[in-house]
């Protein structure tokens, strides 16, 4: 039986639109992913303090806690302080994204997002 | 240009300002003086308000037809929902408070693929599964619309018009869909 390449790794991903989630949710296990979601950063670091994952996929505006302060957080310490962090937003200016790469994301990824380009983007960030 | 401010409209004080929302635009505002409007066929218009900022805005969308015998690509229609709301949030809009309006979806023409139906479809749910309240929508049948919204007072009208006012429906931008850039 062929096992898919991408089975082993478990993503997060981080968004407060359900369309969004269900949207992700449906690319990333299409892909063969392993998928957790969370609605927000505040959600996100909840489910991050007793489950591992091998990279978060993050929206940036969110209530609670946006996609910046997730990303401070989980570099602040921690057993995720080096997991790679996608922000994954409808933003595309320089300043956000000099703004997330500041705050030590990995990469930024545009929506509408594309299943194949997204996932070229997990494996890249994490092999 | 996808979002486009309207704060700096140079008008004279009170008059009103007429703005045209084209496909795969979004555009805010809580001037009173400005009325949105756009004309659908297929398309779909979703006019947002939220009653306790005197912020609202419209959006204009067409989600791609389906190929090799998968549904409708909803990603677009959720990319340019969720520009409307982010900027309806910027504006100081609360996500809470948001109420919806809907107008298009129709199927102009017969033995073509019933995009409007899915379209209409997508944004029903849509709306649903982000718990916005649907207080007005006219959405299906065979005639273009042309609708009209005051973002700042949250009043939306519409009327069927001539096909002919409709605008051809144009392929999806596609061009920096999912652009990844890593640091």
């Amino acid at each position: 039986m062929m096992t898919s390449p991408n089975a082993a790794t478990r993503i997060l991903t981080v968004d407060d639109s359900a369309t969004m989630r269900s949207l992700l949710r449906h690319a990333l296990q299409s892909q063969g992913f392993e998928v957790a979601q969370a609605e927000d950063g505040v959600a996100a670091l909840d489910w991050l303090a007793s489950n591992d994952c091998d990279v978060i996929i993050t929206d940036i505006n969110m209530p609670r806690m946006d996609g910046f302060g997730l990303i401070e957080r989980v570099r602040a310490g921690g057993p995720h302080v080096h997991r790679p962090i996608l922000v994954l937003s409808t933003e595309f200016s320089d300043e956000k994204k000099a703004r997330a790469r500041s705050a030590g994301a990995t990469g930024w990824i545009v929506k509408p997002f594309d299943a194949e380009k997204l996932a070229a983007a997990v494996r890249r960030v994490t092999h | 240009m996808l979002y486009q401010p309207i704060d700096a409209v140079a008008t004279a004080p009170r008059q009103p300002v007429r703005l045209t929302v084209m496909q795969g635009q979004a555009r805010v505002s809580g001037d009173p003086r400005v009325e949105l409007t756009t004309v659908l066929g297929s398309c779909i218009a979703c006019c947002l308000f939220d009653p306790t900022s005197n912020v609202g805005g419209m959006n204009h969308f067409l989600l791609a037809e389906p190929t090799n015998g998968r549904g409708v690509d909803e990603h677009y229609g959720a990319y340019l929902m969720e520009v409307l709301i982010n900027e309806m949030l910027a504006y100081g809009a609360s996500r809470m408070a948001l109420r919806a309006h809907l107008y298009g979806g129709a199927n102009m023409h017969s033995g073509m693929t019933r995009i409007g139906s899915a379209n209409a479809a997508f944004a029903v749910d849509f709306l649903e599964q982000e718990r916005i309240p649907l207080v007005r929508s006219s959405l299906g049948g065979v005639l273009a619309r042309r609708a009209d919204f005051r973002p700042a007072h949250g009043q939306a009208r519409f009327r069927f018009v001539d096909e002919t006012f409709a605008p051809q429906p144009a392929p999806v931008p596609a061009a920096s869909r999912g652009d990844v850039e890593l640091f």
